[in-house]
């Protein structure tokens, strides 16, 4: 049991002040501002709910909603399986899992702007690594034009970028299973799939919650690496919730980027509350 | 038995190799591009193979700043973090305070706010207190998302540390603060590491909040390439920046690889 102390607010108050200055500060300008018509930042009049009203009413937002909801979708369903199956595949010896874990997590290192870069380049029909292979076996050049095409790029770029941390994280995970535990289930005769259901998967259940809590948001929320790619086409296929507001901002709407920001933060809320409800529901499943 | 551990085996090496391939890809094409001439220049034919890329770095004014920059606000920003994070993982792995959860989820919820969110308010509250255009601007803003996960990392960490540690402490006579700082940091300390790590992997590649924040001056290496495009990139000039702006963080991975994996023993709050 932890124990009972107020005095905890103490340990946690030099992170709320950061947090409350880069963090909650900016967010009630923002709440501030997504009330009013603002032309420049000096002179502006209060219009109420009205952006909110033409942002919820309108079908381009629930187009992008749409959008980004399937974008990380299918970003779930291949970087979460993919990640944990990388993680199994991991091999026991101790010099080979640093060098493993290493090489697979330096896609992270790259700059957000370049991974766009790196990946027209490795598709570039005529230089591209990617690009001949594909022209080889009669993959069109011209996929920026097709709808499924640019999305299956947008797709594997992501999954290249970030499987990785899924694997870190489920990795890190599995290290905490006791050797007694593999003994026992080897003793029962367990077989490899019952030992990944019975002592493996349990195991993971908390860092996956935490990996797809990561993953989910930052792909909903996809911007830098999205736009280069094909610039949101074709034909605004591509779209997604934070490119839009992107476009918004920088075309200077200060009140409707603002009321658009606010929308976008009770998304976050929403997702971060459920988050906790799922931690506290799992750690009672597993204290029972 | 025997065969079927064999067989198993094998499919791990072969999808693991594939997986490794897969992910090499697109840094394999990044670095042979990084040694070819991609404009024409006296010395160098195009498409021939140079090392003047990476010349180019060294004579660019403008790129050896930024890389300055971007040590310079990583290195300001995990200072900032990691002090700041160390009590409150403390806090939220051993104490039980009022409103303990809800501050958990708000960190949370502060982590996965996406930056664009909040880039116009950031950027007129830092000119306000005068830190934008410099590094200790960019540092402060990563804090937002790096100040939770770093949080999230140590208290997996310090719930690892068994409990009778801090009783025994106690019982020999330790406050707190001394417990703290002599027995648990040392226990820590490769938690520390690693949190700092991934603090610098995620602040060194951001992008949003670095590119508002450095309009004229303190521009980090993303945006220092960014700069490079124009009419007529150099794209094996880019290339090289940005091989050589991973080498720093690849040096860093290669010495942490061991520890890399530990310390994500989540605990509930």
């Amino acid at each position: 049991m932890k124990e009972r102390d107020n005095t905890g607010w103490i340990f946690v108050l030099p992170a709320v002040l950061v947090l409350g200055l880069v963090g909650l500060v900016p967010l009630i300008t923002v709440v501030n501002y997504s009330f009013f018509e603002i032309f420049i930042l000096d002179a502006r009049f209060w219009i109420g709910t009205e952006w909110y009203e033409a942002i919820i009413g309108s079908g381009r937002f629930w187009a992008s909603f749409g959008r980004s909801t399937l974008f990380s979708m299918l970003i779930l369903s291949v970087q979460i399986p993919l990640g944990i199956a990388i993680a199994l595949c991991i091999p026991r010896r101790k010099m080979w899992v640093g060098i493993t874990l290493a090489v697979v997590a330096l896609p992270l290192l790259v700059p957000w702007n370049m991974i766009p870069s790196l990946w027209l380049a490795l598709l570039n029909p005529d230089s591209g690594i990617l690009g001949r292979g594909l022209g080889a076996v009669g993959w069109p050049a011209d996929w920026k034009l097709s709808i499924p095409h640019t999305w299956a790029v947008l797709v594997a770029m992501d999954v290249w970028h970030w499987t990785s941390l899924v694997v870190i994280l489920c990795y890190s995970a599995l290290t905490t299973i006791p050797a007694s535990h593999y003994q026992a289930a080897a003793i029962d005769g367990a077989g490899p799939w019952q030992v990944f259901r019975h002592i493996q998967l349990p195991q993971l259940y908390h860092v996956l919650l935490m990996a797809v809590l990561l993953r989910f948001m930052d792909s909903f929320m996809i911007y830098t690496e999205a736009f280069p790619i094909n610039a949101g086409g074709p034909d605004g296929a591509t779209m997604f919730l934070a490119v839009d507001l992107g476009e918004e901002i920088k075309a200077f709407n200060y009140g409707p980027s603002a009321a658009r920001s606010v929308i976008y933060f009770l998304i976050v809320l929403t997702v971060a509350y459920s988050f906790s409800k799922a931690q506290s529901k799992l750690s009672e499943r597993q204290a029972a | 038995m025997k065969g079927t551990t064999g067989l198993i085996r094998i499919v791990k090496a072969a999808l693991l190799l594939a997986f490794v391939v897969f992910v090499s890809l697109p840094l394999v094409q990044m670095t042979m591009i990084s040694f070819v001439a991609t404009l024409g220049h006296p010395d160098a034919e195009l498409g021939a193979f140079t090392l003047r890329n990476y010349r180019g770095i060294f004579t660019d004014p403008n790129l050896r700043s930024a890389f300055a920059n971007s040590i310079a606000y990583v290195v300001i920003n995990i200072c900032i973090t990691v002090p700041v994070a160390i009590p409150a993982a403390y806090a939220f792995s051993r104490l039980s305070f009022v409103g303990d959860k809800h501050l958990f989820l708000a960190f949370i919820a502060f982590r996965i706010t996406p930056p664009v969110v909040l880039t116009l308010p950031i950027f007129q509250l830092f000119s306000s207190l005068g830190i934008v255009n410099s590094v200790f601007g960019i540092a402060l803003a990563h804090c937002l998302f790096n100040l939770p996960i770093s949080i999230w990392i140590l208290q997996g960490f310090i719930s690892a540390v068994p409990r009778e540690m801090d009783e025994t402490a106690f019982l020999d006579g330790y406050s707190r603060r001394r417990f703290i700082w002599k027995i648990l940091l040392p226990l820590i300390a490769p938690g520390i590491a690693v949190t700092a790590f991934f603090c610098f992997m995620f602040s060194w590649v951001e992008v949003v909040f670095a590119r508002i924040l450095t309009t004229t001056n303190g521009k980090p290496i993303s945006m220092a390439l960014n700069a490079l495009f124009g009419f007529q990139t150099d794209i094996g000039l880019v290339m090289a920046v940005t091989v050589a702006s991973m080498l720093p963080g690849a040096a860093l991975l290669f010495a942490m690889r061991s520890h890399l994996s530990r310390g994500f023993k989540i605990g509930q709050v």
